[in-house]
């Protein structure tokens, strides 16, 4: 147990900030052309994803034809670590280089990690990740659009929904059902689709904040032909794939959950030092319990996430990682709530002001953090899960 | 950051759980409910184990480990709801007289405690509070030592210890001074949960040589009183993680257990999402405490801010995994029978001494700049 890494990994994150400070993208090329959807990629953001895969700082843990420099996982967090301190985003396309690059690595073909995840990692193509329907979100082995075999191809017809970036992105990486009488989970399979094949239809969906810039998107699929080599893996083995997805989400996620949390749980405080001698003493009382638990979150989710980190490395199981999204999530949510309150009427106002998260005003940040709550597996399906998998407690 | 046990410190671990179950099952918390039963056995065998010595150093006879390993006895011996006076010798005398650095008073007391020779405890708190800075308790100058006057509560085993370490206020500040046992009126506090005892002391002019200050009053004895309760306060903290861990491992056998309507209760997801909470209120606050117990083992800046939050998160695990545990076990966790009231009420103590929750995020409070001007 010690608060610091070993003079080896502290001695990477140097070299790694001495590289950012070089390289980093430039802000007012950011600001002027700022990311539209979880699958945009404007010139900087390309530009930037080629520098970090050129000098294999794009993912330190793998070789470096892939963009890395064979490093460890303890260096790979402090890299993370280092990357969203310095508040530069790694990427404009998370789903593609967090889990369809890396899941195509693991399971698809040679022509394909040429096609799709390299492309993705050179920051020359988007994908988005094709999962929910309106009839399969948390139960998404009911997914129902249909990939049917037919000679050399796959014939696709049916409805995503809620998929980020699809508006924007070159690609899907689509779960859809091959095997329509298997039992549910082994007749899904993973199949690349181009967005500009005929019969692919995107229409956006406007979110509760940002109504000018979707990310969520319908897509609708009609009589879609594509080859069968876009299939990926094996044939009915995608629920791994799903899985296994969602793994590498989680995998990499908590650390961005902690910073983030972190720095809004200090704007929180510094907002808080300039509102709080306003009031009377008691309700400065209730304002500051609730902003103290709301830092202490922050300090639980950061605690918890190193813990279960250092058990990973050091090969144990660890429980803390089922829990980080959950906690992270809903605490992000109590934190943006606490700031509403601390804002009082002004929180009504549309125009931003006190920021933890971002550009919105308060009571958007709040309700921003459902996105959080909901997608990617809801807190219901955490508990879910934790109750299943970590304490073993019998399925109802 | 690696907050995670090293192989040395899990080895600790598990020796010291292999021991406590063996030595201090239920039936020993229960004799001392029921039977006035004091687990003096036990403290016995802890000294022959070394465990009072932990985070002494080895030239003193101790094990010469640190903040770490010494909660981690805490935090078993809280699973366990062991009796004794481990808390109060190890974790509070201990460290106060470790700040004395190479006294001779306190070198020799230190060498006892790690043999498991002495008992002693810290008389520090006043009307309840835990709190240095509100010390009232008099230490006036008389010739080459000093006089005490004043009232401590809550002090533990304040009746019993063979030595306690007084913080009192001289016209210099605050000092540290050392009374044998029985030297103040003690009264006995009566315990729900008489695994603890408390006791209430009055100092009606108690006279200390000067040989028998472990801090002579000022600044620096001020600051040694902090950090040895900030030592006290993890310590009890994780104390308290202990014993909620084994709340909700209770609850979690039991839901697996217990079938209504042909199923176990545990598949029920009303059950399933509270059982999900109180393991992720135990692990947060056990990675906090953990956090906490390295700042001090490190003597990181942030000790104050990590011990009062380890102590406020103890604090609100205990609230849910109490009221949980509890509910969960239905009437069989409400009868005097079953060992879980053993745990249920020492979780309870271990909020409310040293600062509770509340008390603690109050401070934090202040710590951030949100108190008043």
């Amino acid at each position: 147990m010690r608060l610091s890494f070993s003079a080896e990994v502290e001695a990477f994150r140097r070299e790694f900030l001495d590289w950012l400070a070089a390289n980093r993208p430039d802000p007012a090329e950011m600001a002027a052309d700022p990311a539209r959807s979880s699958a945009h990629l404007p010139g900087w953001s390309r530009r930037w994803a080629r520098r970090l895969f050129d000098a294999g700082w794009l993912v330190p843990g793998w070789p470096p034809e892939l963009g890395g420099r064979n490093a460890g996982p303890t260096e790979q967090l402090v890299y993370l670590e280092a990357m969203a301190r310095a508040g530069v985003p790694r990427t404009t396309n998370p789903q593609g280089l967090g889990i369809i690059a890396p899941s195509i690595l693991d399971y698809g073909s040679p022509d394909q990690v040429r096609d799709y995840a390299l492309p993705i990692l050179r920051g020359e193509r988007a994908g988005c990740l094709g999962m929910s329907e309106p009839g399969a979100g948390s139960d998404l082995a009911a997914l129902a659009t249909r990939a049917e075999p037919r000679g050399d191809r796959f014939v696709i017809s049916g409805q995503k929904v809620w998929t980020s970036g699809a508006n924007w992105a070159d690609f899907c990486f689509l779960f859809c059902r091959t095997d329509p009488d298997a039992p549910k989970h082994r007749g899904i399979s993973v199949v690349l689709v181009e967005m500009d094949r005929p019969g692919v239809v995107v229409k956006p969906l406007p979110e509760i904040v940002g109504r000018d810039h979707p990310d969520l998107n319908e897509v609708f699929f009609s009589e879609v032909e594509v080859p069968a080599s876009q299939l990926v893996g094996k044939l009915n083995d995608g629920w791994a794939m799903a899985n296994g997805s969602l793994a590498h989400e989680r995998g990499m996620v908590w650390l961005e959950g902690v910073l983030h949390l972190q720095n809004a749980a200090t704007r929180l405080i510094a907002e808080a030092r300039r509102r709080l001698p306003a009031v009377g003493e008691v309700e400065r009382g209730v304002h500051a319990e609730r902003i103290v638990r709301a830092w202490g979150d922050a300090q639980a989710a950061r605690c918890l996430g190193y813990r279960g980190f250092a058990k990973l490395v050091r090969g144990g199981s660890a429980p803390e990682q089922a829990l980080m999204k959950l906690m992270s999530s809903e605490a992000r949510q109590r934190l943006t709530l606490v700031a509403t309150e601390l804002a009082g009427a002004s929180t009504l106002d549309a125009t931003p002001q006190l920021g933890p998260f971002s550009e919105w005003s308060p009571l958007e940040q709040y309700f921003v953090t459902f996105g959080g709550t909901i997608s990617a597996g809801s807190s219901e399906i955490q508990r879910n899960i934790i109750a299943e998998k970590v304490l073993g407690l019998p399925r109802g | 950051m690696e907050l995670e046990l090293t192989e040395e410190q899990r080895e600790l671990r598990d020796g010291v759980r292999r021991v406590l179950e063996a030595q201090c099952p239920p039936a020993l918390a229960r004799a001392v409910h029921e039977r006035g039963e004091t687990g003096a056995a036990l403290w016995r065998q802890m000294g022959a184990l070394a465990w009072p010595g932990i985070a002494i150093d080895e030239g003193l006879g101790g094990l010469g480990l640190g903040a770490v390993e010494l909660c981690l006895v805490a935090e078993e011996l809280g699973r366990a709801v062991a009796p004794g006076p481990f808390l109060a010798t190890a974790t509070q005398l201990a460290p106060l007289l470790q700040e004395a650095g190479a006294s001779p008073l306190a070198q020799p007391l230190l060498r006892r405690i790690a043999e498991g020779a002495l008992t002693g405890s810290v008389a520090l708190a006043e009307d309840e509070r835990w709190e240095p800075a509100r010390v009232a308790c008099r230490a006036r100058r008389a010739g080459q030592g000093f006089v005490l006057r004043g009232r401590k509560s809550g002090v533990f085993d304040g009746a019993t210890a063979e030595e306690i370490a007084v913080v009192a206020r001289a016209d210099e500040g605050l000092g540290v001074f050392l009374v044998p046992g029985g030297a103040a009126k003690a009264t006995p506090r009566t315990l729900l949960d008489p695994t603890l005892a408390l006791a209430d002391l009055v100092f009606e002019d108690v006279a200390v040589p000067a040989e028998r200050v472990v801090l002579a009053p000022g600044a620096a004895a001020e600051r040694a009183a902090v950090r040895a309760l900030e030592v006290a306060t993890v310590a009890l903290a994780l104390a308290t993680v202990g014993t909620c861990r084994r709340i909700f491992e209770t609850t979690l056998d039991y839901v697996k257990l217990r079938r209504q309507y042909g199923r176990p209760i545990g598949s029920f997801q009303a059950l399933k999402h509270r059982l999900a909470d109180m393991v992720l209120a135990v692990e947060r606050a056990t990675a906090l405490g953990y956090f906490a117990a390295a700042t001090l083992a490190e003597d990181d800046p942030r000790r104050a801010e990590a011990a009062a939050l380890a102590k406020a998160e103890a604090g609100d695990c205990q609230r849910l995994v109490v009221a949980e545990g509890l509910q969960l076990h239905g009437g069989l966790g409400f009868t005097w029978e079953h060992d879980l009231h053993l745990f249920l009420k020492r979780a309870k103590c271990g909020d409310a001494l040293l600062g509770s929750a509340v008390e603690q995020r109050a401070r934090l409070a202040h710590r951030l700049g949100l108190g008043a001007a």
